[in-house]
């Protein structure tokens, strides 16, 4: 047997290992995505006020961090059964919607975007920004960094930080917002709303224009039928700060919804002994190994999975692009993994045109932002739409705050039976007889960036480098060829 | 995660001291391009972060200019684990405009960055005054900051 290792996986949040085993007569046997991500932060928050956890999870990663003060600040309100104030959700659901446009942004120009625009095969020299960019016009450049400094200057107003915010209180925020500073969020959003329909445009001309791209998204490599989750308003459509939480079956059709604090009655964890991650699946219908289809427990979440969770998009020119996105690929659900992408861009244009219609709303800088709690806390949980998926945080206390428990399922965790599915799938098919090329391989690693996976961890080395190494051995380990690209 | 912190532990203490409208401390908590963002529209960026070189100076300083990490700059490198010369240069080359002219990396040498800690080590911790002093003396406040 012989064996390709793909370590450290390029354009991933943190560290992973791809390793895939070869048959004698060199086709894919097994794929294994190894995470060596480290755990317990959980036990690191017991004991500590439970009131400290917005700012303390926020630091578990340097992408996602609105996304867990938010699930945090919500458990909160929970955990002290205090409802925030009308003019607190409308200031909270702003700040987070600004989050997840700027962040989809990120995602799609620089990490998922050159696999597109740029084109799967090109040489790895263009495949980056800088290709992107040499595709879409050299003005965009300026843009990408114009509308996602707008976005984090909306996170700066209200949350305090541009990356890391501070302003969740149970119950409200911190911060009141001024009339000039409305003035700001809403230019920030009439430029957001704009640069996501260009980035549509973009993605209609270069890539739904593109026969073989469009192929490629619809064909069977990167397809996977399996069970789909989402936070869905009273009208079910797509919420990413508030709501119930929906999951539809392969053929589309509603299998459960319920609130965020029954979620141990729906999901459970799978423990495999090569990887420290633990793998969710829907515990009413089991875990029977990773394999899609109704009769296995797995399920999807993040953008695509919200679509066709849902039945439709809250704002208008969003509804629109979600309908053309079924209309394309063939109606709800759509299996493909790499309409991921596309499904992205639907939900930067609604985020952005969710915070202009709340920045446009006078009752935002109303002074009324807290409800101070008064009951005795015990147990509480929150749940948002991360970028990447459904993240839950629960917390349990004693009488007087102090954490005894703490429970995060955080969004990429939901996604990774699927993304070893998917990788494993992709090698299948795209490795025959031993032939492995640096195109082939991306096109492994696109199965799973499409899920834009974020195993976060910092690292500080001269040169400030982490090159690709691509190993290949044969059945007792022997390497026989190293493949490198910086 | 232990001395990692020391940027920020450094900030805190600038925060503390300076007060001016025209200067931002700001905890980036963020690397390449997210920092892109961040710095856009400055005329003069000071960067405070941990390093590590691999020699084992902890507390070790170092005054660092983008030109030193120019031949870090590589455009074909992954673009979310983009390192910072290479997120300048292409602010550079797609927002020049916007990109900061001067720039100013101070790197703080550090040894325990990969457990759970809320201390930083005794070397590193002993690093920071005197990081503290060399931001002030690069703003022009070292003299205010004494008078304090």
């Amino acid at each position: 047997m012989k064996k390709i290792t793909i370590d450290p996986i390029t354009r991933l949040e943190g560290h992973g290992k791809i390793e895939i085993f070869l048959d004698a007569a060199g086709d894919v046997d097994r794929a294994y995505l190894q995470i060596p991500e480290l755990r317990g932060f959980e036990k690191f928050c017991e004991g500590r006020p439970a009131e400290e956890m917005p700012r303390i999870t926020t630091m578990i990663c340097g992408v996602c961090p609105t996304a867990h003060h938010m699930a945090s600040t919500k458990t909160l309100d929970d955990l002290w059964k205090v409802e925030p104030t009308s003019t607190a959700k409308k200031i909270r659901r702003l700040m987070y919607n600004a989050f997840l446009a700027e962040d989809h942004l990120l995602h799609f120009f620089y990490l998922g975007g050159p696999d597109f625009i740029v084109g799967p095969t090109a040489a790895t020299a263009e495949r980056n920004i800088l290709g992107v960019i040499g595709k879409v016009g050299l003005e965009v450049g300026g843009k990408v960094i114009e509308a996602r400094k707008r976005l984090r200057n909306v996170l700066r107003i209200i949350g305090g930080k541009p990356v890391m915010p501070s302003c969740g209180l149970p119950g409200g925020v911190s911060k009141a917002i001024t009339e000039e500073e409305r003035k700001t969020l809403i230019e920030a959003g009439e430029y957001a709303v704009d640069f996501c329909q260009f980035a549509l445009k973009a993605f209609d001309d270069v890539v739904l224009k593109n026969k073989d791209y469009v192929d490629l998204i619809t064909g069977d490599v990167y397809k996977h039928r399996t069970y789909y989750m989402g936070l869905v308003d009273e009208n079910n459509k797509v919420n990413f700060y508030d709501g119930m939480i929906r999951v539809v079956d392969p053929d589309g059709k509603e299998f459960a919804k319920f609130r965020p604090q029954e979620y141990l009655d729906h999901i459970r964890e799978h423990v495999e002994p090569w990887s420290y991650m633990k793998f969710c699946y829907l515990k009413n219908v089991g875990w029977k190994g990773f394999t899609d289809g109704e009769d296995s427990g797995i399920y999807r979440v993040a953008p695509l999975a919200r679509l066709n969770a849902s039945d439709g998009m809250a704002t208008p020119l969003a509804q629109e692009a979600y309908e053309r996105l079924f209309e394309t690929l063939g109606g709800k659900p759509v299996h493909n993994t790499l309409a991921f992408h596309w499904a992205r861009l639907v939900e930067a244009l609604y985020a952005s045109e969710r915070v202009l219609e709340l920045a446009r709303d006078p009752e935002l800088t109303s002074s009324d932002i807290v409800n101070l709690p008064s009951e005795t806390p015990k147990e509480g949980v929150g749940v948002v739409e991360a970028p990447r998926g459904t993240l839950f945080h629960h917390y349990q206390t004693d009488e007087t705050g102090i954490l005894t428990g703490v429970n995060l399922i955080v969004a990429t965790t939901n996604n990774i039976a699927p993304i070893v599915m998917s990788v494993e799938k992709a090698a299948k098919s795209l490795i025959h007889k031993g032939e492995v090329s640096d195109g082939l391989l991306n096109m492994i690693e696109m199965a799973f960036r499409a899920y834009d996976p974020c195993m976060a961890c910092g690292t500080h080395a001269l040169p400030g480098q982490m090159p690709l190494e691509i190993v290949i051995c044969d059945s007792e380990s022997n390497e026989v060829k190293r493949l490198s690209r910086f | 995660m232990g001395d990692d912190g020391i940027g920020v532990h450094v900030a805190q203490e600038l925060a503390e001291r300076i007060n001016d409208e025209n200067i931002d401390v700001m905890y980036a908590n963020t690397s390449g391009l997210g920092l892109l963002e961040s710095i856009a529209g400055y005329d003069k960026v000071i960067i405070i972060d941990a390093i590590d070189t691999g020699s084992g100076d902890i507390g070790g300083i170092y005054k660092l200019r983008l030109e030193d990490l120019v031949n870090t700059v590589n455009q074909t490198s992954w673009p979310h684990g983009m390192n910072f010369a290479t997120a300048i240069e292409f602010g550079r080359r797609f927002a020049a405009n916007q990109m900061p002219t001067e720039m100013v990396i101070f790197a703080i040498g550090v040894g325990q960055v990969t457990e759970f800690a809320e201390e930083m080590t005794a070397k590193a911790t002993e690093s920071v005054p005197e990081v503290v002093n060399l931001v002030l003396e690069e703003i022009g406040w070292a003299h205010r900051a004494l008078l304090r």
